[in-house]
């Protein structure tokens, strides 16, 4: 058994492990769509067995206590990244202004089959946003405005955005590129009861030319329109989106007819009429959830300092040979020979 | 012409090539090997080499000094670091890979030949920075993250110790051969090389492992995940690989001095693939960055 377990834990199946892997992660190169899970977790599996085999026969590593550490903390890496990979969630979603986050509304979900989070505990509601563009168009930096209830139920302002994510129960909110404008309209059909609901437009500024959208009521027929836009882009100088000095002109076309609505203006279609409330702003968000992070953070410190540890006491006594600091001392060339450090 | 849109950097940088052109030019002079020279003692090899090790090292400094200020000027002009292009890129590795090679250049006389190696590398730098426009880089917002700023400096360390392992590894190459051989006679024998320039690997490694962590968290923030197999994470994976194999090789296997000289050449070339080739490729350091 013993040599069976010297044989698994052999510097030569580690080199056909490290090999393995570099083909795996080879395969994987540039986060390839086709390429599956299996070439990564295959080789780490192997280098895992591999490595806690040598963890327990080689002297090695189990009387080095610096190797041991940084060997150990690997193991740890590879079993918290497998943790994360099952308890993991990604998403993302498109919150509109003045309203709360709600789960149901995400799209594009992975979660790992032991996801966990308590998602429906996270609450906050959207605010306005501003996005700094440089000339040709750059994007530059994101303030989106949160707000989330405190202890005493009141609402707490909180500005977030590109490298500054909003985190609530473990979940991380990131903004994104994708964002742009909401209107917020009001069916007033010709019987029954009003009913008041809001229409993201395509992103903007990427889709500036396209802000069209269409919307069918209940009871009602599917109205088309599109939003004629006064944000002062200025695609050769740096400008300032912000929804709240943007105007929108809604443009309805009716029986090959063109309406503009302003805010507040009410137009009567087929079944009632169609009421432009106002404009509002919709950011769209990346949510990522992973209980291991902070953990493999630590870990991988911990490795490092195993590492650094053990390189320490190999070079600390004597950190260069003859002959390097001093080029007249020569080198005993016999003592040098085949000596790994 | 908007006076921002002037590179006033590129004086300074031309002073600086030139400057490493120059140390380039001595270093090797001053281990050429020459007749009735001097003072030296190596038998036909007889060379003051400590005069053109002084002016190899002032060479060096001064052209650190240079490159400074192009930075500086470029930083003041453009209003962020060199982060973002590979004009930027290359022009802050020849100046990090100079202020580390040129401290071990300093400290380590018994290694100072090897700038024969060093030096010509830096150059390919300095001849691809000549041939690229020094345009103004868009700064994007994820850049504005700390950790960027961790994750830069332990990757220029990581390099320059790559380059220092690769200058000896050149050595060990070139005593093979009876023609190069002789402008290496002052250094320490191959074993001992070998030694250091596996000292160097490991450093390398333990900077490659926290360059690595830095910029997983770093991407954590600005990306919203710590890794996505990237084109530039996963280069820089394989290159980690790369310095764990020729580690356990090392511990397997006696390797021969010159073999042992060509892993780490090949260690270097993906680093450098990594460093200058991905960023080449794709418009952008990672995915995602804008």
């Amino acid at each position: 058994m013993i040599r069976m377990i010297r044989a698994v834990a052999s510097l030569k199946v580690t080199l056909v492990g490290i090999i393995m892997l570099s083909v795996g992660a080879a395969l994987s190169y540039d986060n390839r769509i086709d390429s599956t899970a299996w070439v990564i977790v295959v080789p780490l599996a192997f280098l895992s067995v591999n490595l806690l085999a040598a963890i327990f026969t080689n002297p090695r590593i189990n009387k080095q206590p610096g190797l041991l550490v940084f060997h150990i903390s690997l193991l740890g890496i590879v079993i918290l990244a497998a943790i994360g990979r099952l308890t993991y969630l990604d998403a993302h979603v498109e919150i509109v202004q003045t309203q709360p986050f709600d789960p149901r509304s995400m799209m594009e979900e992975y979660r790992g089959p032991f996801h966990a989070g308590s998602l429906e505990k996270v609450q906050f509601i959207q605010g306005p946003y501003t996005v700094d563009y440089e000339p040709g168009m750059q994007r530059g930096l994101t303030f989106s405005e949160v707000f989330l209830p405190d202890a005493q139920g009141n609402s707490v302002s909180k500005i977030v955005g590109d490298d500054r994510p909003l985190i609530l129960e473990g979940y991380r909110f990131y903004t994104t590129f994708n964002k742009g404008f909401t209107v917020l309209l009001t069916w007033i059909p010709d019987q029954g009861a009003p009913e008041t609901g809001t229409v993201n437009m395509p992103s903007y500024p990427l889709f500036d030319y396209k802000q069209a959208n269409s919307w069918t009521p209940t009871g009602g027929e599917e109205i088309k329109f599109w939003l004629q836009l006064q944000t002062g882009m200025d695609p050769e100088a740096k400008w300032r989106l912000d929804g709240r000095n943007v105007s929108g002109v809604l443009v309805v076309t009716q029986d090959k007819h063109r309406v503009e609505l302003n805010p507040g203006d009410t137009l009567s279609v087929k079944g009632g009429q169609l009421r432009y409330e106002k404009l509002l702003t919709w950011m769209g968000y990346k949510i990522y959830y992973n209980p291991t992070i902070k953990w493999l953070f630590f870990v991988s410190m911990l490795s490092v300092l195993g590492m650094s540890w053990h390189y320490w006491k190999k070079m600390a006594s004597k950190p260069w040979p003859d002959g390097v600091k001093d080029p007249e001392v020569k080198s005993d060339k016999s003592n040098m020979q085949g000596k790994t450090v | 012409m908007n006076p921002s849109e002037i590179a006033t950097e590129l004086p300074w940088l031309w002073s600086g090539l030139a400057a490493y052109a120059l140390a380039t030019f001595v270093a090797i002079w001053g281990v050429a090997p020459r007749h009735h020279v001097g003072h030296g003692t190596a038998g036909n090899i007889n060379i003051d080499t400590r005069q053109h090790e002084r002016l190899v090292l002032g060479l060096l400094l001064a052209a650190l000094v240079f490159l400074t200020i192009a930075i500086a000027q470029r930083w003041v002009r453009i209003g962020h670091g060199p982060w973002i292009s590979l004009f930027e890129l290359l022009m802050s590795q020849l100046l990090s890979l100079g202020v580390i090679f040129t401290l071990a250049y300093w400290r380590l006389p018994g290694l100072r030949a090897s700038a024969v190696i060093a030096l010509p590398i830096l150059w390919v730098l300095g001849t691809w920075v000549l041939m690229l426009d020094p345009k103004a880089s868009h700064f994007p917002a994820t850049y504005y993250n700390e950790w960027k700023w961790v994750h830069v400096f332990l990757g220029k360390v990581y390099l320059a110790l790559l380059l220092l392992g690769v200058a000896l590894s050149g050595v060990m190459i070139m005593r093979r051969f009876k023609r190069t051989a002789v402008f290496f006679t002052r250094m320490p024998p191959d074993a001992t090389l070998d030694k250091i320039a596996w000292r160097f690997m490991m450093l390398a490694l333990v900077f490659d492992s926290l360059m690595l962590i830095a910029g997983a968290v770093w991407a954590q923030d600005a990306w919203g995940r710590y890794w996505s197999w990237d084109a530039l994470e996963t280069s820089a994976f394989l290159t980690w690989l790369a310095l764990a194999l020729g580690l356990h090789l090392r511990l397997t296997y006696r390797i021969p001095a010159w073999i042992s000289g060509l892993m780490i050449i090949g260690i270097f070339v993906l680093a450098f693939t990594t460093y200058f080739g991905m960023p080449y490729l794709s418009p952008s350091a990672h995915k995602g960055m804008v």
